[in-house]
C-alpha cells in the first residue's frame, strides 16, 4: 500500500465510525456494486424470475442511499435505521428483499449505538444473518444467505484478535470472497453452469467496496474481471471489430506464479482491444483484437508470464468476408436457365453451402433449414416457374427423396431425381452437370458420380443410443460416414481425424470441409491445420457452410 | 385438467398435482414464511385431511389455468416484491413442469408474521 493510503488507513483506524462514516461506507458499497453490476448479472444461471440480480441489488442499495443522502445524523444507530428503511422501500427482486433483510438485522443490532465498535459490528453481522434466515421457510445453502452466514462467523473470529471495526471488515471481505467461491460446491446448479452465486457475489462487492474506500482504492473502475471459461463470449466479438483491428488472438496459458490481473489487463490494453480473460480447468484464456503489425505481441507477452498451451490467430478481415456472405443471402447468384436446358433444384441446409451450389450452376435452392425437411410444395415452387421443363432434383438427404418424388408426380414437367443422400454427394453430382446435354444421359452420369465421393458428417449426439455397434452417450461428438454412424469421440477434432482415417483419406486427393453455424471459424481453422499436418499430400479446402446441427460436413474424393 | 393426447392414450394432470408444484415453489420464495387457509372451513378440512397443498387453489375451466396462492409474509420485508417473486416463481415452476401456460396467478397476503419487534 502506498504511503498516502497507509496514512489514510491510520486516520480511519483512529476515528470512531459514526453515522456520517457509515453513510460514506454505504455510498462506497453502492458505487462498487454498481460498477460491477454486469458481472453479477452475468452470473444468473436459470431464468431468474426476478430478473438480473446485479441490477436488483443496485436498485435496492440506491433506494437505501436516497434515504440517507441528505441525513446529517451522527448517531450510527439512527443512520443504520434509515439505511434499512430505504432498502426496505426499494427492495427489488428476491436478492433485493434478502439484502433489505440483512440491513434490517444490521440496523437492529446498532439501535442504541452512537458509534460502531468491533463487538457491535460483529453483533450487527450476526443479526443481519439471523434476520435474513428468518425470512424464508426453506433456506437454500450456496446462496447469499450462506455468504451472510460466513461473514458473521468471520467477524466473530476476527473479534478475538482485534477490537478495531476496520480490521474486522478487512478480515470479513476475504472470507466473503472465499464463501462466494465455495457456493458451487453447495449448489449443484451453480457447479453445472460453472458460475458462483450471483446474490452472494453482489453482497461481496458491497463489502469490498467499503474496504476499498477505507484503503483509498478507486471505486469508479471495475477491476479487470476474470470470467469462467464457459461465460466467455468469443463468437460475437466480430460485431465489435474496430478499424485497425485486423487479427483476433486467443492464447491459452498456465501462469508460472500468481500473476497480477490488473497489470495483465493494463499491458494488453496497450496492444489491442476487445479484451476478455477467462479461467477454468487450471488455465487462463486470453482473447484480444490487434492490428496486423502487433499480431505476435500478445503471444510474446503471455510467454513471459507462464507456459502457453494453445494459440489461435484469426484474420478478422477474412472472417468479415464470411459475415458478408452470411448476410448477403439474396446475393447468391443462381444459374440462368434457358428453355430446353436442364435446371437443377437442390436442397441446402445453410447459406455457405447454398453459395457453393450456386457457383456450380444450380438453378434453384430450397432452404432445408433446421430440420432439412422441406415440403413437397416448397420443392415444387422452386422449379415450377423456371423457363424449362427439364428438371433435376438433388435432395441431399434420404428424408427428402420422398418429398421430391411427390413433387415429381404432381407436376407436368419432366422431372428426374438424382438420389443424393448427403451434401458432398450433391456437390459431386453437380460436377457432372451439362445443362445442354441430353437429360437421361446427364442424370445417369450424375447418379454414377454419387459414389465417387465419401461423405462425412460430424455432429453432437442428442440422445444416448447404440447403433451399428457403436455406443454413444448424449452430448458426445459423433461421426457419420455415408450416413452410417462410425465412431464417437470427445471432441470435434478427434471425431474428424478418426473419420478421415476410416475414410482412408490418405488414398484420395481432395478433402473438403464445410463448417456449420455451431463451429467457430477459429476452431475450424485449427482443425484444418491439424488435418494438413497429418495429410500433407492431400489438397484440403475449408468452406463456410453455415449449416445447423452439423459442426462439419466433409467430402473425401 | 391439463390433457394431452399421445399415440398411446391420454395424459391427465389433476389440479392437485398443479397445486403441489405451486405449493413447493411458494415455500421456496423468499419472504414467505407460511401458507394460509383461505377461510375457516378450509382451515378445518386441511387440518383433518392433511392436504398437501394448503393455501393453494387451482382453477381450470377447460382452457385456462388460474392459481390462487394464500401466504403469510415476514413482517419487515417489501411485500410487493415478495408477492411478485412468489407469482414469478410459481408461474415458472408450473409452466416448466406442465408445459402449459398459466393464465393468472393471484397472490393473497393473508397475514404478516412478526419475528422480532423492530
Amino acid at each position: 500500500m502506498n504511503p498516502e493510503n497507509q496514512a489514510r488507513l491510520e486516520r480511519f483506524k483512529s476515528m470512531p465510525i459514526d453515522g456520517q462514516a457509515l453513510k460514506k461506507l454505504v455510498e462506497a458499497g453502492l458505487t462498487w456494486l454498481r460498477v460491477n453490476q454486469q458481472t453479477v448479472n452475468s452470473l444468473n444461471v436459470f431464468p431468474v424470475p426476478d430478473g438480473d440480480t446485479g441490477t436488483n441489488m443496485v436498485l435496492t442499495m440506491q433506494s437505501a442511499w436516497a434515504e440517507i443522502d441528505n441525513l446529517g445524523h451522527r448517531h450510527v444507530g439512527q443512520m443504520a435505521a434509515a439505511v434499512s428503511q430505504g432498502a426496505l422501500m426499494g427492495a427489488r427482486g428476491n436478492s433485493g428483499v434478502i439484502l433489505s433483510q440483512l440491513w434490517r438485522g444490521f440496523a437492529r443490532a446498532l439501535h442504541d449505538q452512537e458509534t460502531l465498535d468491533g463487538p457491535s459490528l460483529a453483533r450487527a453481522f450476526a443479526d443481519a444473518r439471523d434476520t435474513a434466515y428468518k425470512g424464508v421457510v426453506r433456506p437454500v445453502e450456496g446462496t447469499i444467505l450462506t455468504v451472510a452466514k460466513d461473514v458473521a462467523s468471520a467477524a466473530e473470529a476476527a473479534l478475538k484478535e482485534t477490537q478495531a471495526p476496520f480490521e474486522i471488515l478487512a478480515q470479513v471481505v476475504p472470507a466473503a470472497d472465499a464463501s462466494v467461491e465455495h457456493t458451487p460446491e453447495l449448489l449443484p446448479v451453480l457447479k453445472q453452469a460453472g458460475v458462483v452465486d450471483a446474490g452472494g457475489k453482489g453482497l461481496f462487492y458491497i463489502l469490498e467496496g467499503m474496504l476499498r474506500y477505507i484503503y483509498g482504492q478507486p471505486l469508479d473502475v471495475a477491476l479487470a474481471t476474470v470470467q469462467p471459461l464457459s461465460a466467455m463470449n468469443l463468437e460475437n466479438t466480430l460485431e465489435s471489430i474496430e478499424p485497425g483491428q485486423d487479427y483476433e488472438v486467443v492464447v491459452d496459458f498456465v501462469p508460472a506464479s500468481s500473476f497480477d490481473l490488473q497489470k495483465f489487463y493494463g499491458e494488453l490494453e496497450t496492444i489491442g482491444t476487445s479484451i476478455q480473460v477467462g479461467e477454468g480447468d487450471g488455465m487462463y484464456r486470453m482473447h484480444i483484437h490487434v492490428p496486423t503489425e502487433k499480431r505476435y505481441q500478445p503471444i510474446d507477452y503471455v510467454m513471459t508470464l507462464g507456459t502457453i498451451t494453445k494459440v489461435a490467430l484469426e484474420n478478422l478481415l477474412a472472417q468479415m468476408g464470411h459475415i458478408d456472405k452470411k448476410s448477403g443471402r439474396d446475393r447468391i447468384e443462381l444459374a440462368n436457365v434457358e428453355p430446353g436446358q436442364i435446371a437443377v433444384v437442390t436442397v441446402s441446409p445453410g447459406a455457405g453451402i447454398a453459395r457453393v451450389f450456386a457457383s456450380l450452376g444450380v438453378a434453384a435452392i430450397v432452404e432445408g433449414g433446421q430440420t432439412m425437411n422441406p415440403s413437397t410444395q416448397e420443392i415444387l415452387s422452386a422449379f415450377e416457374n423456371l423457363p424449362t421443363d427439364k428438371v433435376v432434383i438433388l435432395p441431399n438427404n434420404k428424408n427428402i427423396i420422398l418429398a421430391a418424388q411427390a413433387a415429381k408426380e404432381v407436376t407436368v414437367k419432366n422431372v428426374h431425381i438424382v438420389p443424393s443422400c448427403t451434401i458432398p454427394q450433391g456437390l459431386a453430382a453437380m460436377m457432372h452437370l451439362n445443362p445442354d446435354g441430353e437429360v437421361e444421359a446427364v442424370v445417369a452420369k450424375m447418379t454414377r458420380a454419387l459414389d465417387d465421393v465419401t461423405s462425412g458428417e460430424i455432429t453432437i449426439a442428442t440422445r444416448s443410443v447404440e447403433i451399428d455397434g457403436v455406443a454413444v452417450e448424449k452430448g458426445q461428438v459423433i461421426a457419420l460416414m455415408n450416413g452410417a454412424l462410425v465412431l464417437c469421440a470427445a471432441s470435434v477434432e478427434q471425431a474428424c481425424m478418426g473419420l478421415l482415417e476410416k475414410a482412408d483419406a490418405a488414398s484420395y486427393e481432395l478433402i473438403t470441409l464445410f463448417y456449420g453455424g455451431d463451429l467457430a471459424p477459429t476452431e475450424a481453422n485449427r482443425i484444418v491445420d491439424l488435418i494438413r499436418a497429418v495429410y500433407p499430400s492431400q489438397e484440403i479446402e475449408l468452406q463456410y457452410g453455415g449449416q445447423p446441427h452439423y459442426q462439419l460436413i466433409i467430402s473425401v474424393e | 385438467m391439463g390433457e394431452e393426447t399421445t399415440t398411446l392414450g391420454t395424459i391427465h394432470i389433476s389440479p392437485n398435482a398443479v397445486a403441489t408444484i405451486a405449493y413447493h415453489a411458494t415455500l421456496q420464495s423468499y419472504g414467505v414464511v407460511g401458507l394460509a387457509p383461505k377461510n375457516l372451513a378450509e382451515g378445518l378440512t386441511t387440518s383433518i385431511t392433511r392436504e398437501p397443498a394448503r393455501g393453494i387453489s387451482v382453477h381450470y375451466n377447460g382452457e385456462e389455468i388460474d392459481i390462487d396462492v394464500h401466504v403469510i409474509v415476514e413482517y419487515g420485508t417489501r411485500i410487493t416484491s415478495v408477492a411478485s417473486s412468489v407469482a414469478n416463481t410459481v408461474r415458472y415452476q408450473v409452466e416448466k413442469a406442465l408445459g402449459m401456460t398459466v393464465h393468472n396467478i393471484n397472490v393473497h397476503v393473508q397475514g404478516l408474521r412478526v419475528s422480532n419487534p423492530d
